[in-house]
């Protein structure tokens, strides 16, 4: 039980050394997706301990999962999609108008036009 | 400066993982008292036997409809940028998703694998997408589920360029999505006003319940999902399918 928990942790730092570390815009987006990653498997691991079978209701089914988590989490996703959308459609944008997906460059691209 | 950059990354990675580190490895047994109720009340009260589904569909609709809010504002957001994007270029390039016929013996990279295997996928794909969204009361699946699946399948025909459909014209798909939007408030007022709240559960008036409501909003949930995201995957490929 605990390998997994520390393997989401270090999935959550990954994605956050690539947040705030990273240069690349995309690569800044791929961390958020990282992030998100870590914490919809930590709500599903932690959910999938208190039963056995799918949340199915069936005749013959006892002990079910927890289904809460995993309606939780099916609105994380989609969430999730919608801000990995945005941001890359920024990052597009960025890029026709700077000519670079760096941020430095981009910085220094915008202080001298002004 | 770089040296100083490298510390101040480390020392609010230590910061965050010294937070998120006892959440994580918190071993507090999970509440099963929600669970208990679901398994014992859930299918006599919504009519789905999937849980999941009569949670984000039955009890927390509200939710579900803030949600395809946020999915609404983000396509907004997306196509407004991409095409501001578009108007700003002067010269108009023809961005197209496969090479010219006469272009292909130069690229080897760009064959007509993808046109034959996509358009012969997708029409697969969709039908499945259809199939989780329909059978999401009952089965693993569900409008979200299936509406990423039609997602898919839209782009795997929007690949194919050689497939003349108008599902792939973001026209029609924007349209689509903004009539399961209105199909949804439009729910949403109707239970509001003639039953017991908003989204109250309303074809079971009668003693036995059915999942009738569930698959209907499932059928509206999967149209939106599935329009948007395709949208947005088409405006990102270059907009060609904009005529």
């Amino acid at each position: 039980m605990i390998i997994e928990r520390l393997l989401i942790f270090i999935l959550f730092l990954t994605g956050f050394i690539a947040l705030i570390g990273m240069k690349n815009i995309i690569k800044k987006i791929v961390g958020l997706n990282l992030l998100n990653a870590s914490i919809v498997l930590l709500f599903i691991l932690e959910a999938g301990r208190s039963g056995e079978s799918a949340p199915i209701l069936d005749d013959n089914i006892q002990n079910i999962v927890d289904p809460i988590p995993q309606a939780l989490m099916l609105t994380a996703i989609v969430i999730g999609v919608c801000v990995t959308a945005l941001s890359l459609a920024m990052a597009v944008r960025l890029y026709k108008t700077t000519g670079s997906l760096d941020i430095n460059i981009i910085k220094e691209r915008i202080e001298s036009e002004n | 400066m770089k040296k100083l950059q490298i510390f101040k990354i480390s020392l609010s990675v230590l910061l965050v993982g010294l937070i998120i580190l006892p959440i994580i490895l918190c071993s507090q047994s999970w509440p099963t008292e929600a669970r208990d109720y679901l398994f014992t009340n859930a299918y006599s009260e919504t009519g789905a036997s999937n849980t999941v589904s009569s949670i984000y569909l039955g009890y927390r609709l509200m939710d579900t409809l803030g949600e395809t809010l946020v999915l609404l504002v983000a396509i907004t957001g997306t196509m407004s940028i991409l095409i501001n994007l578009h108007n700003q270029t002067i010269e108009k390039i023809e961005t197209t998703l496969t090479l010219t016929p006469e272009k292909r013996p130069k690229n080897a990279l760009r064959t007509h694998l993808v046109e034959v295997v996509a358009s012969k996928l997708g029409p697969i794909i969709l039908l499945f997408g259809f199939y989780v969204m329909l059978y999401g009361h009952i089965s693993p699946g569900g409008g979200f589920q299936g509406g990423v699946i039609v997602a898919s399948a839209i782009v795997f025909l929007a690949l194919a360029t050689d497939v003349k459909t108008p599902i792939v014209n973001s026209k029609v798909l924007s349209r689509i999505e903004a009539l399961a939007f209105t199909s949804l408030a439009i729910v949403a007022i109707y239970v509001a006003i003639f039953t017991q709240g908003i989204f109250h559960n309303l074809l079971n008036q009668e003693q036995n319940v059915s999942a009738n409501i569930i698959i209907l909003l499932n059928i509206i949930i999967g149209l939106k999902v599935g329009t948007s995201i395709a949208v947005m995957c088409i405006a990102m490929m270059g907009g060609r399918h904009d005529n």
